[in-house]
């Protein structure tokens, strides 16, 4: 059964969306899934983004996502204004934010890097957490309030 | 017997660490922590939604927030989270200059955060909201402030991080220790991104929900 | 980097000082098990002053105020003071021993926790002192607990000391995580870990997750309390029924947490004196993951009458009939533990008995108000305090004294009588009955709970004089407890290293157990480990296919995959690693050093708290202390060098 899962969910233990992994997990990686080896260039210049340290990315590679986190911050800043947009709005800016979250979280955070554990750690609790408190939303928006 | 044998694993700072799972204790110990903190911060932003809209006076979001200044402070924190990855790479590398300067811009930048944000307290104090006005005031004082607290709390670990950096106590081998603190700053720095979404990019054009008097200033 | 000291590193083994600085673990438990003793009694002696008052209808002996602080402070002493802290002597006491190693991941942090809950509980029950004993359950609903309605200090006292409570109960709860997954000995797979560790780890995972929603909630109504906020604020257009959600939202968790290491007892216990293995030990330990992953999700069922509607009632409704289907599973494998074993009836294992038996009662009237119209009826009834009656004393309660039973031994390593136990538990057994059967008809006939006491035509007289002598006969109970324990003492029958036969690395020791625990790691093949190399006959017995006497887990360890070459093989003797080398003392066994700053530093997190009640200076006073504690600790190296090689601290 684990297998199964493993079989399903990860290309022979490899996840084959993954981003190319650092040298720390897999000092040679060969090339899989949907991209073959068209992913070489891409997974070249990563390599050398992350290979400064142990397993942690090089200082370059840090202000390059840095800069994507000031970019993606303007663009919602100037979003704002996109009055057009409508309720559409909304789901704009969460989307936006979720890409700042996922790039700390992953990359200063080195959950990317790092071992899985700490990812499973994490994302367990953001999960509950979130759907608890989206249910108590939906709860108080939708609940005694009808009745009133 | 396979139990029995050696087996090393080292972490990243080339130490053995012979904890069951391979992983560090203190830094097990920082991830659950910060899934705790996940449903503290978690409650409060909870509670800011479900009292969005619900205030009964003024002032209003709309009438107070100033997104332009607050996307500054947003950004010097954003900033001082890339500071932050700075400078444990390069402790890490034993660079200890360059790493004791990126410890003290994290500390910096920081303290730049909490300014604006003392600003931000008093101009909302004077333009006639406070923690008591109405539940916009409410819950927006208290998440901000207990947002502030951690950062607060960041801001004076890293400057014990800083000085042991500069006497040479804060070392690549031990860099763990920044690392650990490190964590606790990226953390502090999303709950921050996900203020700004919630509080001022999403509900900074609310007004008064109908029913409710417009605010009109004092 | 070292600060100037103002008390020299604490190197005494005796007196009261060696137990304020004590970082083991086994000490730690101790004082965590006599204190929440303690508050037993006081929560006892509240819960029979009720008792007194409801013997009688209108009875004036308690006026209706007292009654409301009696409740109050029984019910938050049971909860925080007693169920809790007493499951985490437990855990204290065996997880290390159970994993096989020398202590817990974080010494000191567990010294902070013991010292914050002690000074926590202190200020909580401070309250009565100064009169003002909190007065507004111990759900403290809102606005009820909001000044405008409840002026006196007393909420004040309860938001504050249970954030204090709070904050040990999450330190525990990390440090707890961190060790069961850290600190096993070699070939401990989680698949293999004792269940009462399997359910430690999910009671911290629960803790960690569930106490900061209390936390909020107490946060907001303190502000609103000392600060006129609007949280809770009707008049501002604040939602009481909001603080019903935070609360139940941690609080339906916190039941699990509450009942969990109970189970975990009691999957100890039952297997011993069956002298057979759990039955469907997988299936034991998914139910509880599951509990507890469920029971998230089931917390609008202490607001059915609030009118949520009809789709939420339905919704937490299934999901919480859907939460007794693990909790079946569990009393299934329980009894088919028991099947077919050659049972001896020892006290430990006659609480064992009785929890499944009174834990059964209490989960099925639970199932029976999980259903929302017949809830209508029976909320805000002494039928549900019954319900958790039956959970909680005839669950949680029950298997605490089995384990005190089963564990005493080793924890003294001298015998509790078994004559003095079996009657200790027997006039408990029947005087909880008696208390608390009774309740389900009362609560049927609609007798309302919380209120101080009800008129003479109801019918209600006779009943609750049955209840009220079942009160007293429990205190019975509980005093031949005490008696037992002072008799043993002065008796003294040596206990061994094994005096149950059991099956888990603790009763590989000596009893007591040494201050390092293992002088050599022990190396782990089986669950059960000790008894397979006790018996080794037994082995193919029991695992009935190929895995007999390897050392693979046979299953469901694949989560596990990440780790598991660090896990089956890696080096002994890791509970000592992190400490640094050295060679004094036992070979290469180092434990921390002692440590005044958990202490210093919980004094200085009280203070902060008390001074929270708008005394200014006392605040000042305790963030001294506070840093105090807080920077000499991150100074303090965890092991002093040792002078000259001459062995320090043990
Ligand atoms: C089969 C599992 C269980 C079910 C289906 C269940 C269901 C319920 C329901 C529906 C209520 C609300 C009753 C009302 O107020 O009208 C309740 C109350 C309660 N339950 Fe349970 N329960 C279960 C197990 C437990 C356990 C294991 C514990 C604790 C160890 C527990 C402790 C409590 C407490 C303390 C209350 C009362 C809270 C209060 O109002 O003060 N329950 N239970
Ligand atoms: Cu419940």
């Amino acid at each position: 059964m684990a297998n199964f899962f493993n079989k399903l969910l990860y290309h022979d233990g490899r996840g084959w969306w993954d981003l190319p992994r650092t040298q720390w997990q897999d000092p040679n990686p060969e090339m899989e899934g949907p991209f073959g080896d068209g992913i070489i260039p891409i997974k070249k210049a990563w390599d050398f983004l992350t290979a400064a340290s142990y397993h942690h990315g090089t200082p370059l590679f840090y202000v390059v996502v840095g800069v994507i986190l000031s970019i993606i911050t303007i663009v919602e800043v100037w979003a704002f204004n996109w009055l057009f947009l409508g309720g559409l709005l909304i789901p704009l800016m969460l989307v936006l934010s979720l890409g700042k979250f996922v790039l700390v979280v992953g990359f200063f955070m080195h959950l990317k890097f790092d071992r899985k554990y700490y990812a499973w750690i994490f994302t367990a609790c953001m999960v509950v957490g979130i759907a608890l408190f989206v249910a108590l939303l939906l709860l108080l928006e939708f609940g005694h309030q009808v009745q009133q | 017997m396979a139990a029995s044998a050696t087996y090393e694993v080292k972490n990243e700072y080339g130490e053995v660490i012979n904890t069951s799972t391979g992983l560090s204790n203190k830094k097990l110990l920082m991830w659950a922590f910060l899934g705790s903190d996940v449903m503290f911060f978690g409650s409060f932003i909870a509670t800011f939604l479900v009292y969005r809209n619900r205030s009964l006076v003024g002032p209003y979001p709309a009438d107070v927030l100033d997104i332009p200044i607050t996307s500054v402070s947003t950004f010097v924190l954003l900033m001082s989270s890339l500071a932050m990855v700075l400078a444990l790479s390069y402790i890490q590398q034993g660079r200890q200059k360059l790493g004791t300067f990126w410890i003290f811009s994290v500390v910096v930048l920081g303290a730049i955060f909490l300014l604006f944000q003392v600003y931000e307290f008093n101009h909302f104090v004077h333009l006639g909201l406070t923690p008591r006005t109405n539940l916009f005031g409410t819950t927006f004082f208290i998440l901000t402030g207990l947002h502030g607290a951690h950062v607060t709390l960041g801001v004076l670990w890293l400057m014990f991080l800083g000085f042991g950096s500069l006497k040479g106590t804060l070392r690549a081998d031990n860099a763990i220790d920044l690392e650990l603190a490190g964590l606790y700053w990226h953390f502090v720095d999303i709950v921050w991104i996900v203020i700004f979404t919630v509080i001022y990019l999403i509900s900074a054009r609310d007004v008064a929900p109908p029913g409710s008097p417009p605010f009109v200033g004092h | 980097m070292r600060l100037p000291r103002i008390f020299p590193r604490p190197t005494s083994e005796h007196g009261i000082w060696s137990w304020v600085s004590t970082v083991d673990h086994k000490r730690i438990g101790t004082l965590y098990a006599v204190t929440s003793f303690l508050w037993f009694l006081v929560g006892g002696v509240e819960a029979l002053l009720m008792r007194l008052q409801l013997s009688q209808a209108d009875s004036t002996l308690i006026d209706p105020e007292t009654f409301n602080q009696l409740f109050t402070m029984h019910g938050t002493t049971m909860v925080f003071l007693v169920v809790m802290p007493l499951s985490a002597a437990f855990f204290n006491w065996l997880v290390p021993l159970q994993i096989g190693a020398r202590d817990v991941a974080f010494p000191r942090l567990n010294a902070l926790s013991y010292w914050i809950f002690l000074f926590g509980s202190l200020f909580l029950n401070f309250s009565w002192v100064v009169g003002d004993a909190p007065n507004g359950g111990w759900f403290g609903y809102a606005p009820n607990s909001h000044v405008a309605y409840n002026p006196t200090d007393g909420m004040t006292y309860w938001v504050i000391g249970l954030n204090i409570l709070g904050v040990a109960s999450i330190a525990a709860g990390l440090n707890f995580i961190v060790t069961i997954l850290n600190m096993r000995a070699p070939g401990m797979t989680l698949t293999k870990m004792p269940v009462f560790t399997w359910m430690t780890f999910v009671t911290s995972v629960l803790i960690v997750l569930a106490l900061p929603v209390l936390t909020v909630a107490l946060i907001q109504l303190q502000v609103d309390r000392l600060y006129g906020t609007n949280f809770y604020n009707s008049a501002a257009g604040g939602d009481p029924v909001l603080w019903q959600h935070v609360f139940w939202l941690f609080g339906h968790p916190e039941v699990y947490i509450l009942i969990l290491p109970a189970m975990g007892i009691v999957s100890e216990i039952l297997p011993v004196f069956s002298r057979k293995p759990l039955f469907g030990y997988s299936f034991l330990v998914f139910a509880g993951v599951a509990i507890g992953f469920m029971g998230w999700f089931v917390w609008s069922h202490h607001m059915f009458t609030v009118g949520l509607g009809p789709a939420a009632n339905s919704a937490f409704a299934i999901s919480t009939m859907a939460i007794a289907i693990p909790t079946g599973v569990k009393i299934f494998n329980w009894l088919g533990t028991m099947w077919g074993g050659s049972i001896r009836f020892s006290t430990a294992m006659l609480f064992a008995i009785s929890f499944i038996a009174m834990f059964t009662i209490g989960g099925l009237s639970g199932v029976m108000h999980a259903s929302v119209p017949t809830d209508a009826q029976q909320q805000d009834t002494y039928f549900v305090v019954a319900h958790f009656h039956y959970v909680l004393f005839g669950g949680a309660i029950m298997a605490i004294f089995g384990g005190i039973y089963f564990w005493w031994p080793k924890a003294t390593g001298y015998m509790l009588s078994e004559g003095w136990g079996k009657a200790n538990w027997l006039i408990m057994l029947i005087g909880f009955n008696l208390q608390f059967a009774p309740q389900h008809w009362l609560g049927l006939d609609g007798m309302p709970r919380r209120v101080f006491t009800y008129a003479e035509n109801m019918g209600w007289e006779n009943t609750n004089m049955y209840a009220s002598a079942g009160g007293f006969l429990m205190a019975l109970g509980v005093l031949l407890f005490i008696i037992n324990v002072f008799y043993s003492a002065r008796k003294r029958v040596p206990a061994g290293d094994d005096p149950w036969d059991g099956r888990t690395l603790e009763w590989t020791m000596s009893s007591p157990p040494p201050h390092y625990n293992f002088a050599t790691i022990p190396v782990v093949e089986h669950r059960d480990d000790f008894w397979f190399k006790k018996y080794p006959e037994t082995i193919a017995e029991y695992y009935h296919d190929d895995h007999a006497g390897e050392l693979t887990a046979p299953s469901g360890a694949q989560f596990d995959d990440d780790v598991d070459m660090a896990e089956d093989e890696h080096a002994e003797a890791h509970a000592s690693d992190h400490h640094g080398d050295d060679d004094h003392g036992h070979g290469d066994i180092h434990l921390p050093d002692m440590s005044y700053y958990p202490f210093i530093l919980a004094l200085g997190l009280t203070i902060v708290g008390a001074g929270l009640m708008t005394i200014i200076p006392v605040i000042i006073i305790g963030t001294i202390v506070l840093l105090w504690g807080l920077i000499g600790w991150s100074m303090e190296p965890v092991n002093d060098p040792a002078p000259d090689g001459a062995a320090h601290g043990h």
